[in-house]
């Protein structure tokens, strides 16, 4: 059977987001015998041990683990459904729960079953237009890059789609979920080539990876 | 009136490409050696049209990558967006009188509305070949051991055959009573090595708890041959998928025993082209390419909509992606050309004699404007 490690001396590298998710993927590694040296500093690329990490914003985790410049990776399951990214989602590590939502304007009376083009402002366009077409609504999707939650307030959309995690800041907006969309935690998603052509090494750590979860 | 810029002189359509020189060298070596293979394991080149009826294409999985138009006849004709229709038309048509195994492979761009994203294009050079009809144990080694010989021939290092059989997941989901809808979202969740997500696309449906458990298995069943053991033993209370596994582990002994044992890996999570394909798949991995070069496997049913029902194996390799992959291990030898400059403005006659001469001898010559 193929042991393709001989072919490449390589690290293995892994893709991890700088954004929320960073402290939980510390956590992870460090438990397993790999602290990431300055995790949180201005250097994008750390190596450890046979490790090489690379740390990058969140919406574009999946990109490099797809294209297989990382081998893997940690990744929000919301933004594995924005990215549609031909990755392998091998094991839920259980940390960064939060729910995406639909959410509007407390009182607002807003109902998308009632309305013939929802516009909806969010950070996840692919997301939000699917749920709505799957329900038959026309969407209109505003994208913004953050502070969602004023989007409806101010007349830009008549909803948002957004990730919750306490709904503080939806309440601090004046906002309420009418719908969720689907959960999300860190996924440790690994790319399909190096599943294969790395699998010993890739193996090894989704075991201890496993264990640990 | 000066004359308007019009961008559409000078840009070029997002999903086509252009190749210049060397690249364009380079990639008709690669060509070369690839097919040189397919010639060395007496498969006939075909040349098929650049186009066909578009019904030649049918399929959920072609027909919305489609290209298609109008004709001067008013018939509808696409661009061919794979070859292996192609193929199977030619094989139940025109050489219906060829005895099976009829060995065809093929070099040509393909055309699929796809937008440009990790290695896909629309136009897609492939290679790759079909064997149509004859026994399946020996089409499906011959393909595999094909495609790893392609692999050494390339000078590619590592490359892996990752085998799987649709037999195994369609035959744990068949008489279950699933929905189309639930089936394609177990499917792309095993697709992802998924374990919570295969338990979630489960949640209320009335499956029997041995083929939820199984399906949720699929999701580790990676590796090497010893997971063929372990999945026969899981899988020993469905006939279908446990006959599916023998079948793999068949063909698993064959390769081992003919030497090629360092080149495959086993992934029963493999469960793309469902509706395509009817036995082995696998794909071609390599490190130092995020994405497969290249896959193929068994598509028993597509023969008869062209009215010859026959059993069929094939794969393809993709140009690109074989360039980009040896480009990644470490570079592409770049070819060694001595070429001769001839140039003489004053006494072009006598110059060009000495290049027709040098040409006879096989020498590359550059003529005229040397020192340009």
């Amino acid at each position: 059977m193929a042991e393709a490690a001989a072919a490449t001396k390589a690290p293995l590298t892994v893709a991890l987001s700088k954004g929320k998710l960073l402290s939980g993927s510390e956590g992870l590694f460090s438990r397993l015998g790999l602290p990431i040296p300055n995790g949180g500093g201005r250097r994008l690329v750390v190596e450890q041990g046979d490790a090489r990490f690379l740390f990058v914003k969140d919406m574009d985790v999946p990109t490099y683990v797809e294209y297989g410049v990382a081998d893997c990776g940690v990744a929000g399951r919301d933004v594995l459904l924005e990215s549609e990214s031909d990755v392998y989602e091998p094991l839920d590590l259980g940390f960064g729960r939060c729910r995406l939502v639909v959410a509007r304007l407390v009182g607002s009376g807003f109902d998308y079953h009632r309305a013939s083009t929802v516009r909806v402002a969010s950070k996840y366009p692919k997301v939000a237009t699917r749920f709505f077409l799957e329900r038959g609504v026309s969407v209109e999707v505003v994208k913004l890059a953050g502070s969602v939650e004023i989007a409806p307030g101010l007349g830009l959309a008549d909803c948002i789609v957004d990730v919750v995690e306490t709904g503080r800041t939806l309440v601090e907006n004046g906002l309420e979920v009418v719908a969720e969309v689907a959960t999300s935690s860190a996924r440790f998603i690994v790319n399909r080539a190096s599943f294969h052509a790395r699998r010993a090494e890739v193996a090894d750590l989704l075991a201890r990876l496993e264990g640990l979860a | 009136m000066a004359p308007s810029f019009n961008p559409r002189l000078v840009q070029i359509p997002p999903g086509v490409q252009c190749f210049v020189g060397e690249e364009a060298r380079e990639r008709r070596a690669l060509e070369h050696v690839v097919t040189a293979v397919f010639e060395g394991w007496d498969y006939d080149e075909i040349i098929p049209p650049l186009y066909d009826y578009a019904d030649v294409f049918e399929g959920p999985a072609l027909a919305a990558k489609t290209y298609s138009f109008v004709g001067r006849d008013g018939s509808v004709l696409a661009l061919r967006p794979d070859f292996t229709s192609l193929l199977a038309k030619v094989a139940a048509g025109r050489l219906a009188e060829r005895k099976a195994p009829i060995r065809l492979y093929y070099a040509g761009e393909v055309l699929r509305y796809e937008l440009p994203k990790a290695g896909r294009q629309s136009e897609l050079y492939q290679m790759g070949l079909e064997r149509l009809g004859g026994a399946r144990e020996q089409g499906d080694v011959e393909v595999l051991a094909i495609a790893a010989e392609c692999l050494s021939a390339l000078g590619a290092r590592g490359a892996v055959l990752a085998l799987g059989h649709v037999g195994v997941f369609a035959g744990l989901v068949a008489g279950c009573a699933l929905d189309p809808a639930r089936v394609e979202r177990i499917r792309a969740e095993v697709e992802s090595k998924n374990a919570a997500g295969v338990r979630d696309a489960l949640g209320g449906a009335s499956v029997p708890e041995a083929v939820a458990e199984a399906l949720v298995r699929l999701t580790r069943l990676a590796g090497g041959k010893g997971v063929l053991d372990e999945a026969a033993k899981s899988f020993a209370f469905s006939s279908a998928a446990h006959a599916a596994v023998d079948e793999l582990r068949a063909t698993v002994a064959a390769l081992e025993e003919a030497g090629l044992a360092d080149r495959i890996a086993i992934d029963l999570g493999e469960v793309r082209g469902l509706d395509y394909y009817t036995g082995l798949v696998f794909r071609v991995y390599a490190p130092g390419l995020g994405f497969e070069v290249g896959g193929g496997g068994r598509y028993d049913s597509l023969l008869a909509r062209f009215g010859r029902p026959m059993p069929a194996v094939g794969f393809m390799l993709g140009l690109d992606r074989i360039a980009l992959l040896l480009q990644r291990q470490g570079g592409l030898p770049a070819s060694v050309r001595e070429t001769v400059a001839e140039d003489d403005a004053r006494d072009v006659g006598p110059a060009l004699r000495r290049a027709l001469e040098r040409r006879a001898s096989g020498k590359r010559v550059r003529f005229g404007n040397g020192n340009g």
